[in-house]
């Protein structure tokens, strides 16, 4: 360090920069390492036969066997994959509405209100993967019986594997609803940052809570709301509730297997949650930066500079005629 | 247009008033019905873990018979010894504590020292890696945990050093940064760091102070209460993180959530020694569910203690990430 000071040539920005890298050094070579090599490595395993003999780990390219497996050989793989699909798309939409709602009601300054964030918060210090599968397995979560409905029934008719899920989520709806916590506390965070004389403005020209629900919260919680809904696709895959998830666990030390069909499964799984992510940024997104909109703005600039072309060019010919003018008028 | 600013109708009653409010969110009725709605999800909230605790303290009878429902008639602690002595359990609670207090410390150092170089450092590529930190907590574990794994077998059979049923891979994956939700504590730190004065870390440099001293001196000293936040929220998420740690642990190593994952099966050999009692039908050494929920218990137990301390850091520590916009 001593010597690098005393070199004046290297300006402050280079001197920030190198300190900067060295902070942050650890974590980069962690996640080329840890995250990004292994990301990337695993579909080249996917593509391979991997098996482990005395000279170390060795794979042999035998094309999309590794899916054809996966995907249609294994009997349990697809319908799992799809169940988990199925569920995140009911799960994440029922809790961010829930923990909304939650953090909405939260928001007013009543009683208990601390001891009800509590209670809100608790499972996020207690859920963990074994945890969840005791209570579940126990029957400790389920509060009524949703198969007894008659819509229900009307449902299972039609698509006995929504149905499933479903039946799944008022089953087991305690532990679904563990899943708000956080989202709760971001929303509520959100909530308390939003200035209150817009309400305030909204009320005085007559809007109705609900409108200023709609019209101001809404919007500009938009961001947060995309924040939490990726989060929950995030933390719904990480426990039990994702059959997919231990099932590559259990083909990770499969010997018939091995490894390449293991890298199929994890491959196939984690495209299937980046697109669910996908989707929620698209479904979230910032709607003003829509391309429909960007066109509007840019017609109206467009005409705005015309005007701005027009006025000047007005205005220079004015110039020019009354130079013209003044010429004459002293020739004259 | 018509005017609708708090004009009192004059023939209004008060009692109206006081139940509707002049708008309905701070009348009587709303509160009782926002009040009633919370205790409902409250109660919800807290079904399963009720269910366990009332469970977990009835005898064997008490779970048979269809009258009891809450309350146990013959309070009994056979559930929790029994459950105790199946999780081995002064080992595993210390295990899991050492264990994932080791990973915690570490991941916390990390976390701070990221957050500090992207809170006060412009470097190359700065925004790119910031991206880059919030797309490792994208990234499925999953995918990411084959190669992982196949290293750690690598670099055991290479260097002949105990890897696999060692702390050593969370370790090491902690301390590079890449342990569990490391992404979130590196945000809750940036945000924090933020925060602090650039004045102060300029009047230290002016007098001489290196950036480690700086960062030590001013940034992480400044910061205690932050630290103190990372810090548990690392320590409960790697305390309840199973699949890293029993991928690369198996079953070398008795720690709390694992040991539950595995409780019918170690109930099962441990009952097997009991003379006459497993396999008979009814008897007291039949695995039933009261038994399994004195083990959950037991594996929540330390975390909900600590919660009950803690619990406004945990809370605040999740608005410090700063992720809802600043």
């Amino acid at each position: 360090m001593k010597q690098r000071k005393n070199k004046p040539s290297r300006s402050f920005q280079k001197q920030q920069s190198r300190t900067g890298y060295v902070f942050f050094f650890p974590w980069m070579i962690g996640f080329l390492i840890f995250t990004l090599f292994p990301f990337l490595y695993t579909i080249y395993l996917s593509f391979h036969k991997v098996s482990l003999n005395v000279l170390g780990w060795t794979t042999a390219f035998n094309g999309i066997d590794n899916y054809v497996t996966a995907l249609l050989r294994n009997p349990n793989f697809t319908p799992a994959l799809i169940q988990f699909f199925l569920s995140e798309i009911v799960y994440v939409p029922t809790i961010l509405i829930i923990s909304f709602i939650l953090a909405i009601l939260l928001n007013g300054k009543f009683r208990f209100r601390t001891a009800f964030r509590i209670i809100y918060f608790l499972p996020v210090i207690v859920i963990s993967g074994s945890v969840m599968n005791q209570l579940m397995n126990s029957g400790n979560v389920q509060i009524g019986n949703v198969r007894r409905i008659f819509i229900y029934q009307i449902m299972e008719s039609y698509s006995p594997a929504l149905a499933d899920v479903i039946a799944f989520l008022f089953n087991n709806f305690a532990i679904v609803l563990w899943f708000t916590g956080i989202p709760i506390v971001l929303f509520l965070n959100g909530l308390q940052k939003i200035n209150p004389q817009l309400f305030e403005a909204a009320q005085i020209d007559g809007a109705t809570s609900w409108q200023i629900l709609w019209k101001i919260t809404i919007p500009i919680i938009r961001p947060i709301l995309l924040v939490a809904s990726i989060f929950t696709v995030v933390q719904l895959g990480m426990f039990p509730i994702n059959p997919v998830y231990g099932m590559i666990q259990t083909a990770i030390f499969d010997t018939v297997g091995g490894l390449g069909v293991a890298s199929s499964y994890a491959w196939i799984y984690s495209l299937v949650v980046l697109v669910l992510i996908g989707a929620m940024f698209f479904i979230l997104r910032d709607p003003s930066k829509d391309v429909y909109v960007v066109n509007i703005r840019e017609e109206q600039a467009e005409k705005r500079r015309k005007q701005l072309k027009s006025d000047k060019l007005r205005a220079s010919m004015d110039r020019f005629f009354k130079k013209e003018k003044e010429a004459s008028d002293d020739e004259a | 247009m018509k005017l609708n600013i708090g004009l009192p109708k004059v023939n209004t009653s008060k009692l109206k008033r006081k139940l509707l409010g002049y708008n309905i969110s701070d009348g009587l009725v709303y509160r009782i019905a926002v009040y009633i709605l919370l205790v409902a999800i409250a109660y919800v909230f807290l079904y399963p873990l009720l269910r366990m605790i009332s469970m977990t303290f009835m005898s064997s009878a008490d779970i048979i018979n269809p009258e009891i429902d809450w309350v146990p008639q013959n309070w009994s602690l056979t559930n929790l010894r029994v459950a105790w002595s199946v999780l081995s359990m002064p080992t595993t609670i210390l295990n899991s504590l050492w264990y994932s207090g080791t990973l915690a410390l570490a991941q916390t150092f990390i976390s701070a020292m990221t957050g500090f170089a992207f809170a006060r450092y412009q470097f190359k590529f700065k925004n790119f890696w910031f991206a880059m930190v919030l797309m490792s907590f994208i990234i499925p574990v999953p995918v990411v945990l084959i190669p992982r794994w196949m290293m750690f077998i690598t670099a055991q059979n290479v260097t002949g050093i105990k890897m696999i049923g060692t702390v050593f891979p969370q370790l090491l994956m902690a301390i590079a940064g890449q342990g569990v939700y490391s992404a979130i504590l590196i945000l809750i730190f940036f945000n924090f760091f933020k925060m602090i004065p650039v004045v102060l870390d300029e009047a230290a440099k002016i007098d001489g102070a290196s950036s480690w001293q700086v960062f030590y001196h001013i940034i992480l000293k400044m910061s205690v209460p932050t630290i103190a936040t990372v810090f548990l929220f690392s320590f409960v998420w790697n305390y309840n993180e199973s699949y890293i740690t029993a991928t690369f642990l198996r079953s070398a190593l008795k720690l709390m959530p694992l040991q539950l994952g595995l409780f019918d099966s170690i109930f099962e050999k441990m009952s097997a020694n009991v003379p006459g009692a497993s396999g008979a039908p009814g008897g007291q050494f039949r695995i039933n569910e009261s038994f399994k929920m004195a083990a959950t218990l037991i594996t929540m137990a330390p975390m909900m203690i600590m919660y009950l301390f803690v619990q406004k850091q945990f809370v605040e520590g999740i608005e410090k990430t700063g992720i809802t916009g600043e």
